[in-house]
């Protein structure tokens, strides 16, 4: 009788334990190991494009170059490859120090080295849907304030030749997780009519639960070449 | 459990202080570098997606 009692009492404990470990681990330790993640995977992009920037100059570049200040576009990119970073993302209103790297795929595995850029949307500053998610908590909280987010709010980009600025212009919006049309080309319920350069940004919603996501929905505002210095949305 | 892992530890009070510690820490990592990692993807904190990925 003994025995029992006291084997219950020592399983309620460990179980005890073991949640009080899991709750570390997810509240701390997932964000530890996701600010190491996206720190080495912006470093890779540094690393990346300062090798790009010693040789000559790609036409992409050039491009950029020629048609700056406009809402052109540069010609298009080479293929995201999956898993990678290819982009840093800014959004001044979420901080002005928040900057995240944007990978290639939606996959929980990229999910948890930085934002995810959905497969099958268009390229960055490119004709069609720019589309991103990103956890709203867990492995490093980076879309933990979305719903601050408003119309107007920058989000800028940079894939290394070239700034992207987008302008938020609708949002937060709350739609159900099948609703996947808000990452059409052309959105219908965020109030585009016609084709265009737009952003997409997606997380969960309620902050700990996955009934809901919310959305913003942004149009490209300007583009201009790094050798210009940082775009006006970012500078103090 | 607790009690008949203590009495098949080798060595006086200390040692098998020691190893126990040792025991919790092994347990402890294991747990955080595969365990957890395995179980958090079931948990709804990952679904940020509009396409159920």
């Amino acid at each position: 009788m003994r025995l029992v009692v006291r084997t219950v009492s020592e399983l309620c404990i460990t179980v005890g334990a073991l949640i009080c470990l899991f709750v570390v681990y997810v509240l701390f330790w997932t964000g530890v190991r996701a600010d190491g993640a996206m720190s080495h995977q912006i470093d890779v992009l540094h690393d990346q494009w300062s090798k790009k920037t010693a040789q000559p100059r790609s036409t992409a570049g050039s491009a950029a170059g020629a048609t700056g200040g406009t809402t052109a576009a540069p010609a298009e990119p080479a293929p995201y490859r999956a898993g990678k970073p290819f982009a840093i993302m800014y959004i001044p209103r979420l901080g002005f120090t928040w900057n995240k790297p944007v990978l290639e795929n939606t996959a929980v595995n990229t999910l948890k080295k930085g934002l995810g850029h959905y497969a099958n949307t268009a390229q960055l500053g490119q004709l069609g849907n720019f589309a991103v998610a990103g956890h709203r908590r867990t492995y490093g909280d980076p879309f933990v304030d979305f719903p601050k987010l408003r119309p107007g709010d920058a989000v800028v980009l940079t894939d290394g030749t070239t700034w992207f600025t987008y302008r938020i212009d609708k949002g937060p919006y709350k739609t159900v997780p099948t609703d996947i049309e808000v990452i059409d080309p052309v959105p219908r319920k965020s109030g585009y009519t016609r084709p265009g350069r737009y952003l997409t940004l997606t997380t969960c919603d309620p902050e700990w639960g996955h009934s809901h996501r919310l959305i913003v929905w942004g149009h490209l505002d300007s583009t201009q070449p790094v050798d210009e210095g940082k775009p006006a949305a970012l500078r103090r | 459990m607790y009690g008949w892992i203590w009495r098949h530890l080798p060595g006086n009070a200390w040692v098998k202080a020691l190893i126990s510690l040792a025991l919790v820490l092994l347990v402890v990592y294991v747990l955080f570098q595969y365990v957890f990692p395995w179980a958090e993807p079931l948990l709804p904190f990952n679904d940020v997606t509009v396409d159920n990925q």
